[in-house]
């Protein structure tokens, strides 16, 4: 039995990991549907672009400099940055400018339509064969008695909690944070108190592709290959920004670990314990979902809107 | 007391079902490639017959599903199942099947009646990696992921094989569907509907049983997926859980979208447009394209539709229907209209 709870500690702190990597993902999501009332489907491509954006700086520093260094990653790191700020910058202004007043299905329709884009033209780029990217601190682990934590989770987790520090700063203490929350609140108020709407769009845009560039990045070395098929996990992301509440930032994070935990949970050493888990465990998340759903329909963060006639 | 289709012209639509069955003929005179046509069609018929399904429920009640093609998944099984593992007859199964998937949309709008939107839309999504993953559990049955053979269709003492006859066979269950989705659009079902996605209150306050009708909008959509769904498993004679992607069910969501929500007819021009699309003209251009470029087929053709469809967006962000109801004010109005407001 001890086996049992040492497998789950260490499967529950892994989890956290990815957990906090699909709370990123989220979190974009949010932030763009929070704002402009689009489900951004590109999200998962945004970040498979940013982690092949990554990719190509750190082999191309590699190959200049010869050994790796911490400053080959962060200036790779950098360099990505400055990539996703033009991206969502370009994004805003091919999908959310021409489709501003028209219907919402439409602009889901482009973003639906901008992910197989990217999809295709980042297969045609890079080719069919997959990469491996690498993480700067290898596979190297650190044990806390019996317990091995890879030192990769811990940074992963450790670099999910400073940007979402970071965010939350800049959400509520800033002043273009605080437009940003006034247009996402109501867009025709927040324009006649002269906040200028078009522009807190896209410092939107320009956050959420920065985020996913991030988890891109974290997530990459995670599953240890890089391949177009990494777009598919913005759809993981989408039952956690729901899980915790659709446009609430605090229910994405919280959905996301969950979702997280439950999933390294039951593909790991519950699936040796207990055969009914195996059947189940690629949909588990969404059985979660469905059940946290049907007792709150809101998620569980959400709020729940009084509809008037 | 006004006439229901009063407001229409309805000369047309007989003109245009002999054409739907001329047509196979016209391309057979017309190309020597008319097979590959014809399995195209056959194609964008099954899912036209799924798409008026979902119309009626994503466009006309404003309950959106991501998981349509696990409707259709289960139609597909139900009737190879039925048919070959318990010997009912074919015409019997195109009964059965579909009220299989019926149930279903049933179970799952269960749910739906405390849930909307984009929850709604997860929830269905899930829905489908669900089903995939009974079907894959229900080994004896459905073999697992390893997929099942199919026997094609008989009717009648006729068995019916090639592309050519389930041409036949598959349209003559599209014109079917089209004008019983007209039919229920434009009956009291169909009003409740409508008021059901304008406003559920409001729906509510004019004496609409919500949970009747949201749970009738999943079971009609579900119906007319699983009958798609047979005509799937027969013609095709083979399944596989690959064929019900996740992927697909968003597809067919795009379908409605271009063709424009809540009007069956749209949902027939968006399936056609998209099947089309993807299936003859965007090889025609990647034919040309190759001349220049050499990579992966299969990315140049997705790298095509994507471009066309986002272009399509921008431009025509209403869908096609909506530039059909344009084009058909513009002409109306013909001397007299401001020119500006039609571009």
């Amino acid at each position: 039995m001890t086996d049992l709870f040492l497998g789950l500690t260490q499967e529950i702190i892994s989890g956290i990991a990815l957990g906090s990597i699909y709370a990123l993902i989220a979190l974009g999501f949010t932030m763009i549907f929070k704002a402009t009332e689009v489900v951004n489907f590109a999200q998962g491509e945004l970040m498979m672009v940013g982690a092949y954006v990554n990719f190509f700086f750190v082999t191309t520093f590699l190959s200049a400099a010869g050994t790796p260094t911490a400053w080959t990653f962060l200036v790779a790191l950098g360099g990505s940055m400055i990539f996703s700020v033009l991206f969502g910058y370009i994004l805003d202004f091919i999908i959310n400018r021409p489709l501003k007043d028209e219907p919402i299905f439409s602009v889901i329709m482009a973003t639906l339509s901008l992910a197989i884009i990217i999809r295709a033209v980042v297969a045609i780029i890079a080719g069919p064969i997959s990469l491996m990217p690498f993480s700067p601190f290898g596979d190297s682990a650190i044990s806390f008695g019996t317990i091995i934590v890879s030192v990769l989770d811990l940074s992963i987790i450790g670099s999910a909690i400073g940007l979402v520090i970071i965010f939350y700063y800049i959400f509520h203490y800033t002043r273009w944070g605080i437009a940003m929350q006034a247009t996402s609140e109501d867009p025709i108020a927040a324009q006649l108190m002269g906040i200028p709407i078009k522009r807190v769009y896209a410092l939107v845009w320009i956050f959420s592709a920065v985020v996913a560039t991030l988890s891109g990045i974290l997530l990459a070395p995670r599953i240890a290959l890089l391949d177009t098929s990494m777009g598919f996990l913005g759809l993981k992301a989408f039952p956690a920004a729901v899980l915790g509440g659709f446009g609430s930032i605090p229910g994405a994070i919280v959905g996301g670990v969950i979702l997280g935990v439950i999933e390294t949970v039951s593909m790991g050493t519950l699936s040796f314990h207990f055969q009914w888990i195996k059947e189940i465990n690629d949909i588990i998340a969404w059985i979660v979902l469905i059940a946290v759903l049907m007792i709150k329909p809101d998620g569980l963060f959400g709020v729940e809107k009084v509809k008037k006639v | 007391m006004k006439g229901r289709y009063e407001d229409e012209n309805l000369y047309w639509i007989p003109v245009l079902i002999i054409f739907v069955f001329l047509l196979p003929f016209i391309l057979k005179g017309l190309s020597f490639s008319y097979k590959y046509y014809l399995f195209v069609l056959n194609m964008a018929g099954i899912y036209i017959i799924l798409n008026v399904g979902l119309d009626l429920l994503s466009g006309f009640t404003g309950l959106l599903s991501l998981g349509h093609a696990a409707f259709l998944a289960v139609g597909a099984y139900s009737s190879a199942i039925l048919v070959d593992q318990f010997g009912v007859p074919f015409a019997l199964s195109l009964i059965l099947s579909p009220l299989v998937a019926g149930l279903f949309g049933f179970v799952i709008g269960f749910p739906a009646l405390r849930i909307s939107g984009m929850y709604l839309g997860l929830t269905t999504m899930g829905f489908g990696f669900i089903v995939k993953r009974m079907i894959i559990a229900f080994r004896e049955w459905t073999h697992g992921s390893g997929g099942l053979d199919v026997s094609s269709p008989v009717l009648f003492g006729y068995t019916i094989k090639t592309d050519w006859n389930n041409y036949f066979l598959i349209y003559t269950f599209v014109v079917i569907a089209v004008v019983a989705g007209r039919r229920i659009a434009k009956s009291k079902i169909g009003r409740a509907f409508m008021a059901i996605r304008d406003s559920e209150q409001a729906a509510q306050a004019a004496g609409i049983n919500l949970a009747k009708y949201k749970m009738l909008a999943f079971f009609i959509s579900g119906l007319f997926a699983g009958f798609a769904g047979v005509l799937f498993a027969h013609t095709s004679s083979f399944i596989s859980t690959d064929h019900f992607d996740i992927l697909l069910s968003i597809y067919f969501i795009i379908m409605i979208l271009v063709g424009g929500v809540s009007s069956i007819y749209g949902a027939v021009l968006g399936t056609l447009f998209i099947v089309l699309l993807d299936n003859l003209f965007v090889p025609l251009l990647k034919d040309q394209i190759h001349f220049w470029f050499n990579t992966q087929a299969g990315d140049i053709q997705s790298l095509i539709f994507g471009l066309i469809m986002f272009l399509f967006i921008i431009f025509q962000p209403m869908g096609l229907y909506g530039m059909w109801l344009k084009m058909r004010i513009y002409w109306k109005l013909f001397p007299f209209n401001p020119r500006q407001r039609f571009t």
